[in-house]
């Protein structure tokens, strides 16, 4: 038998149970990768007229964040368990930080709505006239970003997932707004809002959609570097005697 | 007799159920998680089939673990679950080794 001293089986049962626990490897690459996808597509002129089943492209990208979750799901159930299950000693601590992730992503569309709102109120905002592009009412989908809220508790097991859905619905938030919601001018809808967007305006879009170009290239180099560390794992483990 | 004098009766003394280096390894395993899977067990134990299944029983018959047994679809999988005797008993094993072992420097 050649075993491994005992603080290396240790350590590599509770790294093989982070894998199975909260390490996404692989779906955090992709979650990177959708990040950087559904930043430009929509940046293409004429992404917005674009029409598939008798809907527009935006419309689904909007479902990036499920979609995401989804496949997150399917990796799970097909990555990091080639050794059978192994559960891991719950970390209250870090369980701690989990909740305070999706905290964060409740209080930030509930804050984004409330903006949203009150850039009705003061006029900075204008809502899209009825049908002008979408085919769903304007004011009424205001409700329809709290749907990301609900998969959190059960589908986000550890923090890396948690920053990339973060970033998924951040960016599907910006969409929304533009596409079905409103836009920032107070020239009539069908002139392209960013053209006549204050500087401030500007500014800040520009650094949020580089913040999300940055952390989508470190996503995927942190998700490819986890997957290979559990490839490691594996080849680490002794052979069958 | 010295403070660092080994009493023989210590020695005697030590857990024989946790001291076999394939239960210890065992053990240590199923104490950093709270479920363990007999094939990854079997892997990063080195053990065979055989001799994991024959050690797993003498540490289930001395209560240092408990067996669960699943069916997946209609696969059955095994796991491993260490129980609070057995923390205590691999605690207690660690402490009266270090005890036993001479400081650093001192032959």
């Amino acid at each position: 038998m050649t075993t491994p001293d005992l603080e290396a089986l240790s350590a590599m049962t509770r790294e093989y149970a982070a894998f199975q626990a909260r390490k996404s490897g692989l779906a955090t690459a992709l979650g990177g990768l959708m990040a950087v996808l559904f930043l430009t597509a929509p940046m293409y002129v004429d992404a917005l007229g674009i029409r598939l089943m008798g809907r527009y492209l935006l419309e689904y990208l909007l479902l990036a964040p499920f979609v995401w979750l989804a496949l997150k799901t399917i990796l799970a159930r097909v990555l990091y368990r080639d050794l059978g299950k192994v559960k891991g000693i719950p970390d209250a601590a870090y369980e701690r930080r989990r909740w305070f992730w999706i905290l964060g992503i409740a209080l930030f569309i509930g804050a984004f709505l409330v903006l949203c709102i009150l850039g009705f109120a003061s006029g900075f905002l204008h809502a899209i006239p009825a049908g002008a592009c979408m085919t769903m009412p304007s004011l009424g989908a205001l409700w329809l970003p709290l749907l990301y809220i609900v998969p959190t508790p059960w589908l986000l097991r550890g923090i890396e997932e948690a920053r990339a859905y973060a970033v998924l619905v951040g960016e599907c938030m910006l969409w929304f707004l533009a596409s079905f919601l409103a836009f920032w001018s107070v020239r009539p809808y069908g002139s392209p809002s960013m053209e006549i967007a204050s500087t401030v305006v500007q500014i800040v879009l520009v650094l949020l959609l580089l913040a999300i170009l940055i952390w989508s290239a470190l996503a995927m180099v942190r998700g490819w570097k986890e997957h290979r560390e559990y490839l490691a794992l594996l080849r680490t483990l002794p052979r069958e005697s | 007799m010295g403070k660092t004098e080994t009493n023989p009766k210590t020695i005697l003394d030590l857990d024989r159920t946790v001291h076999e280096p394939a239960r210890l390894a065992i053990l240590t395993v199923l104490a950093s998680a709270e479920e363990v899977a007999f094939l990854f067990l079997q892997r990063v134990t080195g053990l065979s089939k055989g001799n994991l299944s024959s050690h797993t029983q003498k540490l289930e018959a001395a209560g240092y673990l408990d067996t669960v047994k699943v069916f997946q679809g209609r696969i059955p999988v095994t796991s491993f679950r260490i129980t609070e005797d057995g923390r205590t008993a691999l605690r207690a094993y660690h402490q009266q080794l270090r005890a036993l072992l001479p400081k650093e420097g001192k032959p």
